[in-house]
């Protein structure tokens, strides 16, 4: 059977779904918890919205759905004032923020039931979505006797009961085992390619997202530290390479680094220097063998993504 | 048509709910008092059912504990109870997330409860007649009741009842949506309850929303020390239900976080 993917029959542009304009937010005079937030979340991406606890991602996600009244700013969502046109909008979202919201007296069917009512979608979507997040067996069980795990597989498939084009979920796989979390990467990521839903996934932990975004967000204390797609902050991170000497002479190193316009710190024998071509490693360290010093090692460092996410964030 | 279909989503989350079950339980409870009186007590039922004013008397008697008691404190709770379905559930931001208007979301919540309310009275009627009924079948040498089943007179004093509990729905409403705590809805209606029930005999009583039900039932001739009021409380009751509920609507809409 010929798969055709959404992408092949429906090309991706590089037209914004989400955006928000400077949004400024406090919940008190004195804290403000956002200050200046511009998201752009183009058609079709995975959007992962990082930061640590605290940093404005719910918040900011809240005020993106109207959970919250927008103070400052403003947001724009398919095109279109969100504040002018939230009801046809929230007819194209899915959602889940934080915790999972579920009826605990009803079972995982009819919560869908509430759902469906409203979005008139068919009995037989209900069905569909909790085969896709792996609870068809227990579709008839109460919500209330639901392990976390299965509460948020329950959350996802409210979410996508209405086949949305735009997925907002905040921290999606909290409470979720390794493989949970994996299957719903997987189920994220087919989401995407075979219906060019786009998705925004807000996390604390760039590890748990690396993988599956095209783009990322980092918020940090209500500010945006860097938004763009995963390729530039790759990009931040060779500019982030370091190299590493390991000689019987540290000052010979900085100074032959010196000729080479290269600034180097040095610490109980090893030089670190930033990151430099490598014909200029070899150059140094034949400049540093001719000159009879004896050297151990040369290793480049790299910093990973997690490790520039933090520095940013610190 | 959205408001029929949030009605309906609505609706399903009543089932198996506490709310759901206190409206099965209170309307059964009485009738239910009042069948097992009828059993302990077999010998005086023959007479009993063959006085005129049968259907008046019984009643009287089944209303006497549900006007002051039951009916007020069941749709504190009731009220108070659907609102919380979504606190405690934390389901106010899935709520909020839903294509749907804040009106529509106001208002299908408010017809649920006053349509629960309307179950209620369904269901303390037909336990009426069956308190009626089954001592008849039960006790032998019960006639069956002379007097005909007065159907207007039951009719429009289930109505007039139904609109004397409306301005406490719709207070109980306004205070259930503010409070994240049930115990705030709950304590504040018992309150109220208990300010009505000292306020009967005080001549302004009928300014406290929650003594109408309480005095549609004491004006019926009942001895008591109650200051039956002058005014048409039926149009008192009304008044403050739509007042009430603009209010309500006004504060939820300019509640500022909505989950």
């Amino acid at each position: 059977m010929m798969v055709v993917k959404f992408a092949d029959i429906c090309p991706i542009k590089s037209m914004p779904i989400l955006k928000t304009h400077d949004l400024v937010h406090s919940f008190s005079n004195e804290e403000i918890v956002l200050n200046g937030i511009s998201l752009n979340v183009e058609q079709s991406s995975i959007y992962g919205f990082l930061g640590p606890n605290g940093a404005g991602k719910t918040t900011t996600l809240r005020l993106v759905l109207g959970l919250l009244k927008v103070q400052q700013g403003s947001i724009e969502i398919f095109g279109e004032d969100f504040e002018k046109n939230r009801v046809k909008s929230l007819g194209r979202i899915g959602s889940m923020i934080e915790s999972p919201s579920i009826y605990s007296h009803l079972t995982a069917e009819e919560n869908l039931r509430v759902l469906q009512k409203i979005y008139q979608c068919s009995r037989g979507r209900i069905g569909e979505v909790l085969e896709l997040v792996g609870l068809a067996h227990t579709r008839r069980k109460k919500a209330g006797e639901f392990s976390l795990g299965m509460k948020q597989r329950l959350s996802i498939a409210i979410a996508l009961l209405n086949s949305p084009s735009l997925l907002i979920l905040d921290e999606p796989t909290n409470g979720l085992d390794p493989n949970g979390i994996i299957e719903v990467r997987e189920l994220l990521r087919n989401l995407n390619r075979e219906s060019g839903i786009t998705i925004v996934i807000s996390s604390h932990l760039l590890s748990e997202i690396d993988k599956l975004v095209s783009h990322i967000g980092i918020i940090n204390k209500g500010e945006m530290m860097f938004q763009g797609t995963l390729d530039e902050l790759k990009e931040k991170q060779q500019q982030s390479l370091s190299v590493v000497f390991e000689t019987s002479d540290s000052t010979k190193v900085r100074e032959i680094a010196g000729r080479f316009g290269i600034v180097g710190v040095c610490e109980n024998g090893r030089c670190t220097l930033p990151a430099i071509p490598k014909d200029k490693i070899a150059e140094i360290n034949r400049e540093l063998v001719s000159s009879g010093v004896d050297v151990f090692e040369v290793s480049i460092v790299k910093n990973d993504l997690e490790r520039i996410f933090m520095d940013m964030v610190s | 048509m959205t408001f029929l279909n949030s009605f309906q989503s609505e609706w399903l989350k009543t089932k198996r709910s506490l709310a759901f079950w206190m409206v099965v339980i209170g309307g059964f409870f009485t009738p239910s008092i009042i069948i097992v009186a009828r059993l302990v007590r077999h010998a005086k039922v023959p007479e009993l059912y063959s006085a005129d004013n049968f259907w008046d008397q019984l009643w009287k008697n089944s209303w006497e504990s549900m006007a002051i008691f039951f009916l007020p404190l069941g749709a504190i709770l009731s009220t108070s109870l659907i609102a919380q379905i979504e606190y405690k559930n934390n389901t106010w931001k899935q709520l909020h997330t839903l294509p749907l208007s804040y009106t529509t979301i106001f208002f299908a919540k408010l017809a649920v409860i006053v349509v629960l309310m309307l179950q209620f009275f369904v269901l303390f009627n037909i336990g009426i007649y069956l308190s009626a009924i089954v001592p008849y079948l039960l006790i032998s040498g019960t006639p069956y009741p002379s007097q005909p089943l007065p159907y207007d007179h039951f009719l429009r004093e289930n109505l007039l009842y139904f609109v004397d509990t409306l301005p406490i729905v719709a207070l109980q409403y306004l205070i259930a949506l503010r409070f994240k705590n049930f115990l705030v809805p709950v304590g504040l209606g018992f309150v109220f309850w208990v300010g009505s029930l000292a306020s009967l005999s005080w001549s302004f009583g009928y300014v406290i929303p929650y003594t109408y039900p309480m005095y549609n039932y004491l004006k019926a001739g009942v001895e008591t020390k109650a200051a039956i009021p002058d005014v048409n409380i039926h149009v008192f009751a009304l008044l403050y239900f739509v007042v009430i509920t603009a209010v309500s609507y006004g504060l939820y809409l300019a509640k500022k976080e909505k989950g």
